[in-house]
C-alpha cells in the first residue's frame, strides 16, 4: 500500500510537458468541434450577436497563440471556458466602467415564489430566442454564467465551480436560485 | 357527378387535430433543457472563421524547435 502510494504521489509530481504549438488542421479540428460552444456562452452572455463575434475571434486567436501553455490540467473545453469568461468579464468590465451595464439584484429572487421546476411552455420558436436574451438578461452576470455552463452536458459541476471559483455546493445552491428567477423571467417575456 | 366543396365533419375533426398539432407548444421540462435547445440551434457565423483565417495568417511563424532544426540540417 505505501508503495501504491508512494509511487502515485511520485507520478503526480513529475512536470506536466507543455505542449507544442497547434498545426493549423488541428487547429481547424478544434474550433470545429468547439466554436459552437464558445460562441453560444459569448452570445447570450454578453447579449449581442456582434460583440459575441468578436469576442468568439478574439479568443481562438488567443487559443491559437497560448496552445502551447495547455497543460492538459483540465479537460480542453474546461480551457477555453475559462478563456472565453476571462475575455467576457473584462469586456463586461469595461463597459461597467462607461456605465453602459446595470447588474441585477440578485436579492430579488431569494423569496420569490416561481415555477422553478414546472415546465417552461413555447408556442413561437421564432422568436425563443430573444425571450430567453430577455430574461438571462434580467438576471445577474453569475447566475447567467452558471446557466449557460450547466447547459453544456459536457462540463461537471466541479467543473463549473473551478471555472467560477467556488464549491461545487455554492454552485448548486445559486443554480436552483438562478433556475427559479430565469423562469419567472422567462414567463415574464410571453 | 357533383364535386365536394365541403369538408365531411369527420374531415374537419382530422384536420383541426392537425391545426392543433402544429400550434402545440413546446415545453422543456427545465431552464437547461431550454438552453441546451437554444444552443443546438444557435449557428455559427461563418465570418468569425474566415476573419481567423486571415488573423493567423498575420500572426508570426512559431520558432522551429532546436530538433526540427537538427532533422532539416
Amino acid at each position: 500500500m505505501e508503495l501504491l502510494v508512494s509511487e502515485l504521489s511520485v507520478e503526480q509530481e513529475q512536470p506536466v510537458q507543455p505542449r507544442v504549438p497547434l498545426e493549423p488542421e488541428e487547429f481547424a479540428r478544434l474550433y470545429e468541434e468547439h466554436s459552437r460552444a464558445i460562441y453560444y456562452l459569448a452570445l447570450r452572455f454578453l447579449g449581442d450577436p456582434q460583440k459575441a463575434e468578436d469576442a468568439t475571434h478574439d479568443v481562438f486567436l488567443k487559443v491559437y497563440r497560448k496552445f502551447n501553455e495547455f497543460r492538459g490540467e483540465s479537460s480542453l473545453r474546461t480551457w477555453l471556458y475559462r478563456i472565453t469568461i476571462n475575455h467576457c468579464h473584462n469586456l463586461r468590465q469595461s463597459w461597467q466602467n462607461r456605465n453602459l451595464v446595470t447588474t441585477a439584484d440578485e436579492s430579488v429572487w431569494e423569496n420569490t415564489a416561481g415555477p422553478a421546476e414546472s415546465p417552461l411552455r413555447v408556442l413561437e420558436t421564432k422568436e425563443l430566442g430573444e425571450r430567453i436574451q430577455k430574461a438571462l438578461d434580467g438576471l445577474s452576470a453569475e447566475y447567467r454564467l452558471l446557466l449557460l455552463l450547466v447547459a453544456d452536458a459536457e462540463l461537471s459541476y466541479d467543473e463549473i465551480a473551478e471555472l467560477t471559483k467556488q464549491s461545487a455546493d455554492a454552485v448548486r445552491g445559486k443554480l436552483h436560485r438562478a433556475r427559479k428567477a430565469f423562469a419567472v423571467l422567462f414567463q415574464q417575456t410571453a | 357527378m357533383k364535386r365536394q366543396t365541403k369538408h365531411s365533419s369527420q374531415e374537419q375533426e382530422q384536420l383541426s387535430e392537425v391545426g392543433a398539432q402544429q400550434t402545440s407548444p413546446l415545453e422543456f421540462a427545465s431552464a437547461k433543457e431550454l438552453l441546451q435547445h437554444d444552443a443546438g440551434q444557435t449557428v455559427v457565423p461563418p465570418e468569425i472563421a474566415e476573419r481567423l483565417a486571415r488573423s493567423i495568417q498575420n500572426e508570426p511563424k512559431p520558432a522551429r524547435s532546436w530538433w526540427r532544426r537538427f532533422l532539416d540540417r
